[in-house]
């Protein structure tokens, strides 16, 4: 007898007990499943706003300007001794390969000055038929707004910087933005005082277009978009190109000034290959750019000005 | 009662961590975007993770949300993401972080699954908004890896600081 208590009394026990956990689970599974419902939704729709956002309107909404002000103001703080100890590496290396490079440099220095002297001349000329012409603005004239680099994203999929100007400096979106060796990107979302830049190596199946053109060596002048990125051989691919023949290895390519968006004359790189596309139809022009877009302390926004 | 010194230093290192992520993106980029590798900074789910294991933290799913939402709106400007992705790190280490003794390994399991869990939801939901076109595959080695590899130095190096800021001043 006692020792059949022993055995089933704990176990009746236990039963109830269970029972009752089961209840208590079956609640709290519901009530969790409902809340990761809930909160699933709310970011799918949060999603859905930004992208719409970020494809049709030309800023954010107030209160995200806002947020996006407050954040650039705290990292330009955080920001501002990792930018010095930067600094300070590499003018140690520049002072390591300095005397090479002076050697080299000068060399160039006076070949540059004949240049620069033909180009005011020509510019000159250039501005004084314009106006003979009454042509007061063409597709090359843009006014330039230099910003500095702020920060990356840390993402391995936007491939998007955050520049210290915004729409108080008269930055607009969907300008065309350069480093100091040609074409970066353009501007994806403006704020008050920064902004964001979408480079050209992103891979966005929504990114806007660059009109480029490719200069050829017989002085012809063929036009196409720049359709995407190449990542493993750090190309940019050009596609709709209007005719086919007449390009080269080394033919420099500029943004052609078409679409309204980048003023004409921008360098953006160099004809690397020309390839069939995959219907044999049109062909595709790999492109090296001329800038480098992991090396980008400051950068200038092209305004148009017509 | 008194009030803890954590209830201000927490939120202060986390967005320390949030934008430093970013600075250091920037300031290596040269070495962490390279075609064959994409290094994503995490240090701010490292300052995540060891204040859930070491310390005693009011509202750390609230600052959580509100550290996602800004990382959203500043880095990607698509606002959805780490807002859902950084509470889910801290429900996850606090779930996992139950059956284990604190130790130096286990962190480390822990922070490693963490940071595989918000690589991979990060990636899927660019995908999913045509931001990326890349494989499961080609993921993997691009970035999941590297980044695996990146966090883990970070964490050797961070993990004794932190964990004796957090429990010095949780106390």
């Amino acid at each position: 007898m006692r020792g059949w208590d022993l055995v089933v009394q704990p176990f009746s026990y236990d039963t109830a007990f269970v029972f009752m956990e089961e209840i208590m689970q079956k609640f709290f599974f519901n009530k969790r499943l409902i809340i990761v419902l809930v909160v699933l939704i709310i970011s799918f729709v949060l999603i859905a706003f930004s992208i719409t956002v970020r494809n049709n309107k030309a800023t954010p909404p107030l209160v995200q300007q806002v947020g996006n002000d407050a954040a650039g103001v705290v990292d330009r703080v955080v920001a501002y001794p990792a930018k010095g100890l930067k600094g300070a590496f590499s003018s140690f290396s520049d002072l390591m390969n300095t005397y090479s490079e002076n050697q080299r440099l000068k060399g160039q220095v006076d070949s540059l000055a004949v240049q620069k002297v033909t180009n005011q001349t020509l510019e000159k000329e250039n501005q004084k038929l314009k106006q003979q012409l009454k042509l007061n603005k063409t597709l090359t004239d843009y006014e330039t707004i230099s910003a500095s680099v702020l920060t990356r994203s840390p993402s391995a999929w936007q491939n998007q910087v955050i520049i210290s100007k915004g729409s108080l400096s008269g930055i607009k979106k969907n300008a065309a933005v350069m480093s100091k060796k040609g074409l970066v990107g353009r501007v994806t979302e403006v704020n008050k005082t920064n902004s964001k830049v979408e480079l050209l190596s992103t891979t966005n199946d929504s990114a806007n277009r660059f009109a480029t053109q490719v200069m050829t060596k017989k002085n012809k002048v063929v036009n196409g978009l720049i359709t995407g990125y190449n990542g493993d051989s750090n190309y940019l691919i050009m596609g709709q190109i209007t005719v086919k023949t007449g390009m080269e290895k080394g033919d420099r390519v500029i943004t052609s000034g078409l679409g309204g968006n980048s003023p004409k004359g921008l360098y953006v790189g160099t004809v690397a290959k020309v390839e069939e596309d995959d219907y044999g139809l049109a062909s595709k022009v790999y492109v090296k750019p001329a800038a480098d877009f992991t090396d980008l302390d400051v950068v200038t926004v092209a305004k148009r000005v017509d | 009662m008194r009030i803890s010194k954590m209830r201000y230093f927490f939120p202060i290192g986390l967005f320390i961590a949030l934008f430093l992520d970013g600075v250091l993106s920037q300031v290596f980029a040269g070495t962490m975007f390279t075609p064959s590798l994409a290094i994503e900074s995490r240090i701010v789910l490292l300052w995540i993770v060891m204040a859930v294991c070491f310390g005693k933290i009011d509202h750390i799913i609230l600052w959580t949300v509100l550290a996602g939402l800004v990382f959203d709106l500043y880095y990607t400007g698509i606002i959805g993401a780490f807002v859902v992705i950084m509470p889910l790190i801290v429900y996850l280490t606090k779930l996992m972080y139950r059956f284990f003794t604190p130790s130096f390994i286990v962190v480390l399991l822990i922070y490693l699954i963490d940071i595989t869990v918000a690589t991979v939801v990060f990636y899927w939901i660019n995908l999913l908004i045509g931001f990326t076109n890349v494989s499961m595959a080609g993921f993997i080695g691009l970035s999941l890896g590297s980044t695996l590899a990146y966090n883990l130095a970070v964490f050797v190096l961070l993990y004794f600081p932190l964990q004796r800021f957090f429990e010095s001043f949780s106390r």
